[in-house]
């Protein structure tokens, strides 16, 4: 029999690596010779969508096109440090960092076009080309350091300030499990995040789904099946991961309560997006069918097992 | 061994050939979805390949008196796409379709999902059900076998080294008659089938069971047949009762069979459910 379920979760998560370990990001802006915007920064892009954020942080501050943003990062021989893209992180961090050099670019081209000009203006795009020109080969640099807070749990006091800022999330999804096989089918989820601002939401759309995934998996499928120490499960074949028949459609609602210290009030998703997917899923279990499952991955074995328990009534 | 030469015949009396003068030396390639794994990890080797994807005779589907013949060469996107398989065949149909994605589908053949008689092979109960018979191609001519008796154990098939499967038939199904499928896997594409059932069914005037043919995947050491299981329907009703009482002995069957194994407790609980699913779809597929 199939018997359908809803389950709720909700995480609140600290962005950066947190305890008071240095958390820095660099960035530098630099108006090219020819005219255009480049920004060096040392985040790496893997899919998440930063070399389009960031540009767009780049373009918001210098005020100018996207399409005058070079964005050039990966290549440690020409670009700063910015840190890992890890613990959800460069949104904030380096967003930060890239906006201060930006907007250090930007004064010191206002700076130039009245000191040389004598052109008082806000629209600095229409004048790039001009000011790239006045000092020959070298180009106009400006950087960017953004550090964040945090400290050091007091051991005595257990006081601190481990992570700031917090990403704020809720799913709640709906599961059809099948009692005679143990099969759990996500059939449906909703997920509320708060983002501060949407700086991209097609790419926090991206996210959700990644996150959803990743969380799909660990919730019901993966498993490394460790017997005595060594993982059986050391491929695809075995260790299995969702794929796209096995998501569900989820109905999206970006929260957009601007973070005061966050670039143009942004806030790093890329693990809250996932963390509240498996306990959502494990209470939709429970309420489908009435048993609450600790161990994951739920898979029909396990499950199938305690429905029997349950039948039992022991 | 390193491989030192290809051989891409165009008639299977070519291939023939070639498997009669290279022998042991030899692996056939049709859509080569477990032969090219199987040589890169080192499991299977050998210093000739004979790719038979270009032999149009065995990428055929035809109807032929009162059998379908499917070709080995025949691709699982190619059943699944086949006008003169849809709805009456949707056993065979629902089989292909969850065998891999996609890719693997398009590149997958019949004839080597048999050939390499995985226990797990998702196309072999629905052929075992169906009572389908092999035809064979060597250097003395075609010979037939059944399905049931070409399979002889976990990978292993009768056939020769120098002989090459050639189709794969089975009778017509006729108005009363309906095949149904369902599989167990753990999630809803590219998985491994954890238990795969198909049911043939016949129906008499009087509704009852005329005759029940069960073949299990993933179940023991290749696909087999359920005939304890077959035999208490036969002449009875199908009621939610009967059901249930042919569903628990296929529990103790399976139970019987997969002792000792870890996978027992949950496969004998599960098979009853998977079972179910595909005797009621066989009786839907024979209204048709």
């Amino acid at each position: 029999m199939k018997k359908r379920g809803i389950g709720y979760a909700s995480t609140f998560y600290g962005t950066g690596y947190g305890n008071g370990f240095p958390d820095i990001s660099r960035a530098i802006a630099e108006l090219g010779t020819d005219g255009n915007i480049y920004i060096y920064v040392g985040a790496t892009e893997v899919g998440q969508g930063a070399k389009t954020i960031l540009s767009q942080i780049a373009a918001e501050a210098l005020g100018v096109d996207f399409s005058s943003i070079v964005f050039i990062c990966e290549d440690t021989s020409i670009t700063p440090d910015a840190g890992t893209a890890a613990a959800s992180r460069q949104t904030y961090n380096t967003g930060n960092a890239i906006k201060l050099a930006s907007e250090k670019l930007r004064n010191e081209i206002i700076n130039i076009l009245e000191k040389r000009y004598g052109i008082s203006t806000e629209n600095i795009e229409d004048y790039l080309l001009q000011v790239a020109k006045l000092n020959g080969d070298e180009a106009l640099r400006m950087d960017g350091i953004f550090t964040a807070s945090t400290t050091e749990m007091d051991a005595e006091t257990g006081q601190g300030n481990p992570y700031y800022p917090y990403t704020f999330s809720v799913y709640g999804i709906e599961v059809e499990v099948d009692t005679t096989t143990g099969i759990v089918e996500v059939t449906k989820a909703v997920c509320g995040q708060d983002v501060g601002r949407a700086i991209n939401p097609k790419l926090i759309e991206g996210q959700i789904d990644g996150g959803f995934s990743m969380g799909l998996g660990y919730g019901i499928m993966e498993d490394i099946n460790l017997q005595s120490g060594r993982i059986k499960h050391d491929r695809f074949t075995s260790y299995l991961i969702p794929t796209a028949l096995d998501m569900p459609d989820i109905d999206k609602i970006i929260i957009e309560e601007p973070e005061a210290t966050g670039p143009y009030g942004a806030k790093g998703i890329g693990e809250p997006v996932l963390v509240a997917v498996a306990p959502a899923i494990l209470n939709a279990i429970y309420n489908a069918v009435g048993v609450r499952m600790k161990e994951i991955p739920v898979t029909p074995e396990r499950l199938l097992k305690a429905l029997k328990v349950k039948e039992r009534g022991v | 061994m390193e491989i030192n030469e290809v051989f891409k015949p165009s008639k299977v009396e070519e291939a023939i050939k070639l498997l009669d003068h290279y022998q042991e030396t030899s692996k056939i390639i049709a859509g080569g979805t477990d032969l090219i794994i199987s040589l890169r990890e080192g499991k299977e080797s050998a210093s000739v390949i004979i790719d038979i994807s270009s032999i149009k005779e065995l990428k055929e589907i035809t109807k032929r008196e009162d059998w379908i013949e499917i070709g080995a060469g025949v691709t699982f996107t190619k059943v699944v796409n086949a006008t003169m398989l849809q709805e009456k065949y949707k056993g065979l149909i629902d089989a292909a379709a969850s065998v891999g994605s996609p890719q693997i589908r398009n590149a997958a053949t019949v004839g080597g999902n048999i050939c390499n008689a995985s226990p797990a092979a998702d196309f072999i109960p629905p052929l075992l059900a169906l009572e389908a018979v092999l035809v064979i191609a060597g250097s003395n001519g075609i010979r037939e076998i059944k399905l049931n008796d070409f399979i002889t154990d976990k990978g292993k098939v009768a056939l020769s080294k120098n002989e090459l499967l050639v189709k794969v038939k089975f009778k017509e199904l006729k108005r009363n008659q309906g095949l149904g499928f369902n599989k167990l896997g753990l999630r809803k594409a590219l998985a491994i089938s954890r238990i795969c059932t198909s049911v043939y069914l016949e129906i008499s005037e009087d509704s009852k069971c005329r005759d029940m043919r069960i073949a299990n995947g993933s179940l023991g050491r290749h696909g087999l047949r359920e005939k304890v299981v077959e035999n208490y329907f036969k002449g009875k009703p199908l009621t939610s009762e009967t059901i249930e009482i042919g569903s628990q002995l296929l529990e103790e069957e399976v139970n019987n069979r997969l002792q000792g194994r870890s996978s027992a407790e949950f496969k004998r609980e599960a098979v009853k459910g998977v079972f179910t699913v595909a005797l009621n779809k066989a009786i839907e597929n024979s209204r048709l």
